[in-house]
């Protein structure tokens, strides 16, 4: 265990020392002209493309758990610092300068997205887990819908006791117009993603404005429809951020595929044009 | 006249289930007779727990034929035996895993790891079940009461083999794993058609606890077969002659504590706030207490308190091979005074313990020390008045909430428990999946658990050092790894019976529904019920990379910790 909080911290420091270097390495050697331009632009794209290759490894050895090839969270770091690496290769390729041509364009904008999906992936790896950590039950993502539908049951057979035992409509309308649509699916995705109470809030306000209606007998059923309403924004908000953690993959993989054999396309033609 | 009322039933009573169905008055009889058996005083035994009940609930007689293995190497068992009549074969050295029962682990090799990838079906839990072939070498015979024998097919050939001795009628064997929830250390078989009388665990101690005369046999059977290599293996009788060490085995006490079978009452004192289930520990020794003697921890686990305002705080936890007074002792002998305990010791569940009086310690160990160098490394026991703190607590490392909540959910026995940092943890399931490609696509553990403080431990086999799920398995399938000691399930001798799967305190063995390869189920011949096996988790050991789960997470958010090394834990949960 020790060697394994030992070997994260040596890994960061390597992963950094090969970036930087490999880094100033080609940074060097194309500021130096040792290679004519022609020539620089065969090696630099070749070199991305092995890079890019690479990268897109990773997947492969998720696939193969079974073959001593080293822990994933060593590739994890390889992949973080090579990615960076990537950027500066592709900067190097493109000589500074904004890509131009339809099939250049293309090629940036998919690079662009992959790199971007993953810097936000990485970001959100990092910072999600801490806030699921945190607030409400932990629950395995499948299994979520199951427990919705449960808090579904549960506040329906809770609007339609306060209903039966009163001669009052109050909750009843509360339920049809507000709570109804909350508990039916995953509701305020985005709101969660930012961190924002206010859809939690306004719908707890609401619950409040309404006591005034009420007997103090359904006063307590409130309280109980306000714990059920806690509860499912809670699970709404394990189901936004634990989407997004599984969601961003779905650009970021698709993306890559698309970005190799884009790249496999476009060296072929840059070499057939040499 | 007393009327029924509704839903009142007859309190369960200890022999509700008798060991066996079949002992009559005329056996308790006959074992009466025999000694030590015959010098048994009755009327030393309550008159709720009598002698006679003892033996006719608590013992079965077994017959044996000759080569029937009796017990393995390696098994927990949870009764000793007493041979009445016939003779019995204790092998000396070790018998191959495939004569036990056991299947000998291969790793795979890199091609039969690869193809993996595309051999594994898409059915759950398909298993080839009709091509598993026995040990040529093993048979096995079903018996009266169903119960079955594995017997070895040439006794001739394993006596030539092997070293062996003959353990006859009027002896005990198997009583030190019975009664102290340790391993079989030895493999026994019968010589010759044979009759044992079979008695379980809590026979086995009341006997012990009522009888001076089985008290006298069994300590004797123990003192000459095991505790001496015990003491020797202790650090502080490392440096003791063989004379000596004789002379502290002999004034050494037996001691048990708890309930052998603690995982039956575990999952209803989980339910009970922290006070109560404090106060269903067992005292070992008291804070304040004088100092009268060390506790050697034989088996299971002690959890180490100290009273704090209306409460006990838990400092730290004992496990086996470790000490509890020696150092108070020390300093009480070094400086001349007399501090009691500074904390208080208490069974965590079951623990076997022996007791050194404090004179012995004294006479024998601490008098043949260095006085002026032992004095330099004087230890520092709790002394109140002083307020100075063992170094090596537990507490000093782990959060106070940790600990407790290591010790109450008896976490501690695991040697490679599942823990998910959970603020790492970004629940992609890369374990999950890991785990089933390297188990025919079914995973193994459950990302599910116990949380605190952010981390979570997973319903995932934790490799007890005290495997409870072992004790009763009838053919012996879940077994000890020789080499790495993983707590793993031999498939091709596992009945189904889910005698682990209900003793695992934890949860974490499920009976899982075999498929064939072609799809559907397994059925028995005989009943036509389908098949069942148990299924856990086996730290893929055939596997070539080790526990795919943990090597499978890109984050660095899972371990599979050794409870035993605080160290070790503390730095990862502090990380």
């Amino acid at each position: 265990m020790v060697q394994q909080v030992k070997n994260f911290a040596r890994r960061h420091g390597c992963g950094l020392f090969v970036f930087l270097a490999l880094s100033l390495l080609s940074l060097a050697l194309h500021r130096s002209r040792v290679i004519n331009l022609i020539h620089c632009q065969v090696y630099s794209g070749l070199t991305l493309f092995a890079v890019l290759l690479f990268l897109a490894s990773f997947n492969a050895r998720k696939k193969l758990p079974f073959l001593p090839l080293l822990q994933a969270s060593t590739w994890m770091q390889i992949h973080i610092y090579v990615g960076w690496f990537s950027v500066v290769l592709l900067f190097i390729h493109m000589e500074y300068r904004m890509p131009s041509g339809p099939l250049n364009t293309t090629l940036a904008i998919l690079f662009a997205v992959v790199s971007v999906s993953g810097i936000i992936g990485l970001w959100i790896s990092r910072t999600f887990p801490q806030r699921l950590t945190w607030r409400g039950e932990n629950v395995i993502f499948e299994r979520i819908p199951a427990i919705r539908f449960q808090l579904k049951q549960e506040i329906a057979a809770l609007a339609r006791k306060a209903v039966m035992e009163s001669s009052s409509s109050a909750i009843g309308d509360f339920y049809v117009t507000q709570l109804k649509d909350f508990f039916d699916g995953p509701r305020h995705v985005v709101s969660h993603i930012l961190s924002s109470n206010k859809p939690r809030h306004r719908l707890l306000s609401s619950a409040e404005a309404i006591q005034r209606y009420l007997s103090p007998e359904e006063c307590n059923q409130l309280q109980d429809i306000m714990e059920l309403v806690r509860l499912k924004d809670d699970l709404d908000h394990q189901y936004a951020l634990q989407g997004t953690l599984k969601c961003w993959l779905f650009v970021h993989i698709p993306f890559t595929y698309g970005l190799l054999l884009l790249a496999a396309f476009h060296g072929l033609i840059a070499l057939a044009m040499t | 006249m007393a009327e029924d009322i509704a839903g009142e039933i007859d309190k369960p009573k200890r022999w509700a289930i008798p060991f066996a169905s079949d002992m009559t008055e005329a056996d308790v009889d006959a074992i009466l007779k025999i000694p030590p058996f015959s010098h048994i005083d009755p009327s030393a035994f309550s008159p709720l727990v009598p002698l006679r009940g003892l033996f006719l609930n608590d013992c079965r007689r077994q017959r044996y034929q000759r080569g029937d293995i009796i017990m393995r190497a390696g098994d927990y068992g949870n009764s000793a035996f007493f041979i009445i009549s016939g003779s019995t074969r204790l092998v000396l050295d070790s018998l191959d895993e495939g004569l036990l029962g056991r299947g000998t682990t291969q790793r795979k090799t890199f091609w039969q790891a690869l193809s993996q990838l595309w051999k594994n079906p898409t059915l759950p839990e398909v298993q080839n079940l009709e091509h598993v072939q026995q040990d040529h070498r093993l048979g096995s015979r079903k018996k009266e009461g169903g119960r079955a024998h594995i017997f070895l097919q040439d006794v001739p050939h394993v006596l030539d083999e092997h070293r062996t001795a003959r353990v006859e009628a009027g002896d005990f064997i198997g009583e030190v794993a019975a009664l102290g929830r340790t391993e079989r250390v030895g493999t026994y078989f019968a010589e010759e058609d044979c009759e044992l009388l079979e008695i379980r665990w809590q026979g086995v101690r009341e006997l012990r606890l009522r009888s001076p005369e089985i008290k006298a046999h069994i300590d004797r059977l123990y003192r000459e077969r095991s505790l001496k290599r015990h003491l020797e293996q202790t650090p502080i009788f490392k440096h003791l002659s063989q004379e000596d060490l004789e002379k502290v085995a002999a004034q050494t006490q037996f001691l048990s504590f708890g309930t052998f079978e603690w995982f039956g009452s575990y999952k209803r004192l989980r339910e009970k706030d922290p006070a109560d289930r404090l106060a269903a520990e067992p005292v070992i020794a008291h804070e304040d207490d004088y100092p009268n003697g060390i506790f050697l921890i034989r088996s299971g686990y002690a959890r180490l308190s100290e009273s704090y305002n209306h409460g006990e705080k838990t400092v730290s936890y004992l496990g086996k091979g470790q000490v509890f007074g020696y150092d108070e002792i020390c300093y009480n002998w070094l400086r001349g005074k007399s501090i009691p305990f500074g904390r208080t010791l208490r069974a965590v569940g079951y623990v076997d313990a022996l007791f050194v009086p404090t004179a012995v310690v004294e006479s024998f160990v601490l008098s043949k020390l260095d006085r002026a160098r032992l004095s330099n490394n004087l230890p520092s026991p709790r002394i109140k008045s002083e307020a100075s703190a063992y170094r090596q607590d537990a507490a000093n490392k782990l959060s106070p909430n940790m600990l407790e909540f290591l010790v109450e959910n008896r976490v501690i026995n695991g040697t490679a428990t599942m823990i998910i940092d959970l603020e790492r943890c970004t629940r992609c399931d890369d374990c999950v999946r890991a785990c089933a490609s390297t188990h025919n696509n079914n995973p193994r553990f459950i990302r599910h658990g116990l949380e605190m403080d952010g981390f979570m431990i997973a319903n995932a086999c934790m490799h007890c050092a005290d495997p409870v799920c072992m004790i009763g398995c009838p053919t012996g399938a879940i077994h000890r790894e020789t080499a790495h000691g993983q707590v793993v399930i031999n498939n091709e001798t596992c009945i189904g019976c889910a005698t682990c799967a209900n003793s695992c305190p934890y949860d974490n063995i499920q009976m899982v529904l075999p498929h064939r390869p072609e799809g559907g189920l397994y059925y028995d011949k005989t009943t036509h019920l389908p098949i069942q096996k148990a299924a856990k988790c086996d730290l893929c050991h055939e596997q070539l990379s080790g526990p795919s789960c943990v090597r499978a997470c890109p984050h660095d958010a899972m371990i599979r910790a050794d409870m035993r090394d605080v160290d070790a834990l503390a730095t990862w949960f502090n990380k």
